[in-house]
């Protein structure tokens, strides 16, 4: 079983729909009854609380708002459905015991909302190795009057020892660097896109070099209308079949060498 | 090897054993797409964000022009029409996909975007490009687009410019769950494509999430490439959950949630 974040954007509220009924029919077996859990990183420990149980066959939405007072502002809150209690405190991140599928992955709805609107997705969030790369090409700022795109970068390690990496932003087309922006572990890193230049041809691409994350990208008019929220792919799902890992790394260098030919990816 | 562990590794080969979720391609070097859901109609625009994948794992002299093809279906699978669009290295080409397919091919169907050249670096890995790129869809003329990206590898172009598809069936009827609340009031489409070579069988149950009763069901008989919506409106119904089932190894729908005209999109 995987983690579920919360999201948190400015002008936004995050919240976690979470399942207790399996994705298929085949893979997980009968189910039972689970507890749901937020984890969050404070001062080098994860600390848990545990907020109930939910029977088979429900969902339960967790807000931002619902976690007022318990987890502090500064903290990711990470959503979790386990059999059996986590520890109240743990110097890594607590494994879960929960029932894991492969096909789909046991997932979550993680949405943002406004008053007016909501968006979401499909997914859940595993730990990364730590240290990792990032690198993907982010087509989705939109353009318009009152429209604003953040970039939000969420990253999860299993050390909750906080370190900090230099997420560099550059037009792929002339490798020219448009910003740079320090980027945490253990976060929902938010970076606003607009203000860079970027204009309707330019392809953003996004580099970590030391730190991996899932890059989402949040857009939506000023008045909060209307919302878009999507995640781009890792080079690996530019390819299929085969040892796709390794073509992963392959453009990972040769972009890596692009951009900063005299550092060594 | 305990018996208990046993029973379970037999239990998982009846649903995995040579079923893959998706097949490789017959050819080494042939490109691979999603089918992406197309609409356009008053209410609809879709648009798809090409970028140039070969360039990225290589360089290729800027004095030969390069292009990728993209190939239209309606609802039924039937092929409508083919596009060779010119590519810019790099760059971002918001194409307008409602435009391109025009109107003479009703309001929904199936793309599929194929790049020319595939580079070395991936078919020597024994791997296949594939695009499984980013859709936006427009509704009634909203400022902002909503954006998905793709999640199957459906269809293989052969070098005899024939398709192959790429879809997989199981031996036993699966259930795709999608773990998403459907809370009122809004109204649902769900997208479903068919990748394999004969007609499926979906059947769509929305089970009440309050009592766990059968809410309603419909059954659609799709034939290879065909697409179908399927409409759930949730305006006065209890909160619902839905099931899927077919013989894919993984009939992962699209997701139109409509709310107070505002558009949210995503994947199962």
């Amino acid at each position: 079983m995987s983690y579920y974040p919360l999201l948190k954007v400015s002008g936004a509220q995050g919240w976690v729909t979470l399942c207790n009924f399996s994705p298929n029919n085949w893979e997980a077996g009968a189910t039972r009854n689970q507890l749901v859990n937020v984890t969050w990183c404070a001062d080098d420990v994860w600390i848990t609380a545990c907020l109930g149980t939910l029977e088979v066959g429900k969902t339960r939405t967790v807000t931002a708002q619902d976690l007022q007072g318990l987890v502090p502002d500064s903290a990711l809150p990470l959503l979790s459905l386990t059999q059996n209690p986590l520890p109240p405190q743990s110097p890594r991140l607590p494994k879960l015991d929960g029932v894991k599928t492969a096909t789909p992955a046991w997932r979550a709805s993680l949405g943002l909302s406004t008053l007016q609107a909501q968006t979401s997705y499909q997914g859940e969030m595993d730990p990364f190795p730590a240290p990792a790369s990032l690198l993907t090409f982010g087509p989705f700022v939109q353009f318009g009057a009152e429209i604003n795109n953040y970039l939000i970068l969420l990253n999860l390690e299993s050390s909750p020892s906080p370190r900090t990496d230099t997420l560099m932003i550059y037009d792929a087309h002339h490798q020219a660097l448009k910003g740079q922006f320090d980027v945490h572990n253990n976060q929902a890193n938010v970076i606003p896109l607009d203000g860079l230049g970027f204009h309707s041809t330019d392809l953003p691409l996004f580099v970590c070099r030391t730190m991996a994350a899932i890059p989402l990208y949040f857009s939506r008019t000023a008045d909060g209308n209307f919302l878009s929220l999507e995640h781009t792919h890792p080079p690996a799902s530019l390819v299929v079949h085969g040892k796709r890992w390794e073509a992963q790394k392959i453009l990972k260098n040769r972009w890596f060498e692009k951009v900063n030919p005299k550092v060594n990816p | 090897m305990t018996p208990s562990l046993l029973f379970q590794r037999l239990r998982r080969a009846i649903w995995t054993w040579k079923q893959p979720l998706t097949q490789q391609p017959s050819e080494r070097t042939a490109p691979i797409s999603d089918l992406f859901i197309w609409r356009a109609s008053k209410d609809w625009q879709t648009s798809f964000e090409l970028i140039d994948i070969p360039s990225l794992f290589c360089d290729y002299p800027h004095t030969i022009p390069r292009n990728v093809t993209i190939f239209f279906f309606d609802d039924k699978g039937r092929y409508c029409l083919e596009k060779r669009i010119p590519v810019l290295p790099h760059q971002r080409q918001t194409l307008n996909i409602s435009s391109l397919v025009g109107e003479s091919h009703g309001e929904v169907g199936t793309f599929a975007v194929f790049h020319a050249d595939i580079p070395r670096a991936v078919t020597d890995m024994g791997s296949f490009l594939t695009e499984r790129g980013y859709v936006s869809y427009r509704y009634q003329q909203a400022p902002l687009q909503a954006y998905v990206h793709g999640n199957y590898d459906a269809i293989a172009r052969k070098s005899d410019h024939t398709f192959e598809r790429l879809g997989v069936t199981g031996w036993l009827p699966r259930q795709y769950c999608l773990q998403h609340a459907m809370q009122n009031p809004s109204y649902y489409e769900f997208g479903l494509v068919n990748p394999t070579n004969k007609v499926q069988s979906f059947t769509c149950q929305w089970i009440s999430l309050l009592s766990g009763k059968l809410l309603s069901h419909q059954i659609v008989k799709l034939p290879p490439q065909g697409m179908h919506l399927i409409h759930f409106p949730i305006n006065q119904s209890e909160p619902a959950r839905a099931v899927i089932q077919s013989r894919l190894v993984m009939a992962r729908p699209l997701v139109f949630r409509i709310q107070n005209s505002k558009l949210d999109v995503f994947h199962g």
